[in-house]
């Protein structure tokens, strides 16, 4: 009993950072840019929280700091795909490298590694903290009620705004959308930078409200994940929603099992997030369904000038 | 940029005069082509710019901005030592540029590098660890097994990409991850060292370990170098070198005029896992002697980059990989000198990226003014 409230009050510490960094990712991949730099930019809201948190001390002040630095970065990204028009896959892998190599190069030199910091704690939800098994669950830190929140704008934006259509017809067919007037450079560009605020507070969550302390590194492949995860969702957000909510459970159980005594190969525990995401994407290939949802535009540089 | 071609053609046609720089039109052209020593030039450039960005960054981070010439260029290449370094260095780094070259000639984004080269220095000490064979023949037996080892985990990905249509740059990735995972597993566990409490495999005996020719690290530079010839008579001469440039140029042209498309990319991709398993067996029978738990780092990216940088080409892959070398000699020097972490040699590799393939858009566009209409 023990076990199964705190393995379900530890679900959304897991499942918040897949499922932020994926909807930042969907919002940019929607607009028809291939966004593979979130392991990096994740890793700059990580260490943006943490380095905010130790000079203002609010946790507000440094989720929101993070999100702009995520954004500030993810600036150099879009000039590169959005304006000179260079490869979606290189640009994304020397995004990763650069905020890796940035990000400990920062933390080092201004001796943020290993800085524990005091962060916002949970906000109970009134009596229902209470409740015996769900308990827990129900006493988060704001970001997480913030999270469906999100979730909800960016939806209603994507679907139910003139400006959310333009973004995603962007995204499908860019000659049609310029043709219709729809200054499709000025979309991409917001579109990626928008997303990347997401996922800098993906990455914030993880240094700042989980582990509440920053280490070079220590995203550990949760951005590629994300990546993977957007493949899995098909670039809707309630999926990918879902699917954090699956991968949360899994992680989350991990430790769980440890503390009730389960005796397993360490590393091959900590191999298991990626295993999954490994067995997902073939799961979904195997399917064979209509592998629809894709924006068709995606990765590939609108050059007006270049007749197709 | 692109004002001009929207310009409304009610537009009162304006006197022929000179018009002040704002009002100029431009407009982007494709350009069809530049000659080569202007690309050269271009390039150039552009490494020179990403160099100093980098330059500036290190300044900032408190090197003495009169000592960076001197802690890049003479003493990383001009001491006798550090240039020893570098060769050492720039072996593994040659594998594994052409490793990416030819995967990515292949349009196979084949980011499992590291995972491929863990797996080919895994092959080696296994070898080792369960004396296979004679102690004449143990060396070739352990470079065998490395390349078995890097080809084995460069098949699933391309499998999975070539039946089903899985994203290989997320398959790769996380076989990294997986493969770096099973490393740790072995060197705390079942490989560990039992003589000491570090985290590595037992010391490889001395037949096991690649001899001396012309100094500690010419048998590794003449083995890259073999790699390379190999790799440039693969895609400059052989007949599937040649099949492999219509997989290049177009897969879905190069399927209908007959060519057997799919073993093509397959064969490649598993030379490249071979390829970048055989680096793997460079640095544990070259390098360290043994199996050790982050040998691996930072040489993805590095592949990517030579590659990249290299055009593809199995030669310039080879040079570009000894500039990098330099590079990663000249970093560790900063890390003793001036503190400064090693990932800065993985942030100057970045920012060279970045700024080359910027300067693409220098090469494949121009801009033209337009005559005021």
């Amino acid at each position: 009993m023990e076990l199964l409230t705190h393995w379900i009050g530890s679900i959304p510490d897991f499942a918040v950072p897949y499922a932020l960094a994926a909807l930042g990712l969907i919002l940019a991949e929607r607009s028809g840019v291939l966004s593979l730099g979130a392991e990096g930019l994740m890793l700059v809201g990580a260490l943006a929280a943490i380095g905010a948190q130790l000079a203002f001390g609010a946790t507000g002040v440094a989720l929101v700091l993070a999100m702009a630095a995520a954004s500030l970065v993810s600036v150099l990204f879009a000039v590169l795909v959005v304006w000179l028009r260079i490869n979606q896959v290189i640009a994304g892998l020397a995004l990763v490298f650069f905020c890796q190599g940035l990000t400990s190069l920062v933390g080092t030199l201004m001796g943020w590694t290993n800085q524990p910091v005091t962060s916002a704690g949970p906000i109970p939800l009134g009596p229902l903290a209470q409740l015996p098994v769900l308990g827990r669950l129900l006493s988060q830190n704001a970001v997480v009620y913030l999270t469906p929140l999100i979730f909800w704008a960016v939806v209603h934006y994507l679907q139910h705004t003139g400006s959310g259509l333009r973004l995603r017809a962007v995204g499908e067919n860019p000659q049609a959308a310029d043709a219709a007037g729809i200054p499709v450079a000025a979309y991409r560009f917001a579109a990626v930078v928008a997303g990347a605020a997401l996922v800098g507070l993906a990455g914030a969550y993880i240094s700042l409200l989980s582990t509440k302390l920053w280490i070079a590194g220590m995203t550990g492949g949760r951005g590629w994940i994300a990546v993977g995860l957007v493949i899995f969702a098909r670039w809707s957000p309630w999926k990918a929603l879902a699917g954090a909510l699956l991968f949360g459970c899994i992680e989350a159980l991990i430790p769980q099992l440890a503390a009730a005594g389960v005796q397993l190969p360490q590393y091959f525990v900590l191999m298991t997030p990626y295993v999954f995401t490994l067995g997902v994407m073939v799961w979904v290939a195997l399917g064979r369904r209509r592998l629809d949802g894709e924006p068709g535009a995606l990765g590939e540089p609108y050059v007006r000038e270049e007749r197709r | 940029m692109t004002k001009a071609t929207l310009a409304p053609h009610a537009a009162p046609k304006a006197p022929a005069r000179r018009q002040p720089l704002a009002s100029r039109r431009y407009t982007l052209e494709i350009r069809q082509q530049m000659s080569m020593p202007r690309q050269a030039l271009v390039l150039g450039l552009a490494v020179l710019a990403g160099l100093a960005i980098s330059g500036l960054i290190l300044v900032a981070a408190g090197v003495p901005a009169g000592e960076l010439f001197n802690e890049f260029i003479v003493t990383t290449l001009f001491d006798l030592q550090s240039l020893q370094a570098v060769l050492f260095q720039a072996a593994p780094l040659i594998m594994i540029g052409l490793a990416a070259s030819i995967a990515f000639r292949a349009r196979f984004w084949n980011l499992g590098l590291e995972g491929q080269m863990i797996w080919g220095a895994i092959g080696a000490t296994a070898v080792s660890l369960h004396e296979i064979g004679p102690p004449a023949l143990r060396l070739p037996l352990m470079a065998i097994a490395a390349l078995a080892g890097g080809l084995l985990w460069a098949l699933g990905p391309a499998l999975l990409k070539l039946r089903l249509g899985v994203n290989e740059i997320i398959s790769t990735l996380m076989l990294n991850y997986i493969a770096s995972n099973f490393l740790l597993h072995l060197v705390y566990g079942a490989w560990k060292d039992p003589k000491d409490s570090f985290p590595y495999s037992p010391q490889f005996r001395s037949f096991e370990r690649l001899p001396e020719f012309f100094g500690s690290s010419g048998m590794a530079v003449l083995l890259a170098l073999l790699a390379m010839a190999l790799a440039w008579w693969f895609v400059q001469a052989s007949r599937a070198g040649l099949y492999l440039r219509f997989v290049n140029a177009s897969p879905r042209v190069a399927d209908a005029v007959g060519v057997p498309v799919r073993a093509i990319i397959l064969g490649t991709v598993l030379g490249s896992g071979a390829l970048a398993g055989l680096g793997g067996f460079l640095i544990a029978a070259g390098q360290e002697g043994r199996l050790t738990q982050a040998f691996y780092q930072g040489y993805g990216f590095s592949g990517i980059l030579i590659a990249f940088l290299a055009r593809n080409h199995p030669v310039a892959a080879a040079v570009v990989a000894a500039l990098v070398a330099t590079l990663f000699v000249a970093g560790r020097n900063l890390q003793v000198f001036y503190q400064i972490p090693f990932s800065m040699v993985q942030l100057i590799q970045a920012i060279v990226v970045m700024c080359v393939a910027a300067s693409d858009f220098f090469i494949r566009h121009r801009l033209r003014r337009v005559a005021a209409d």
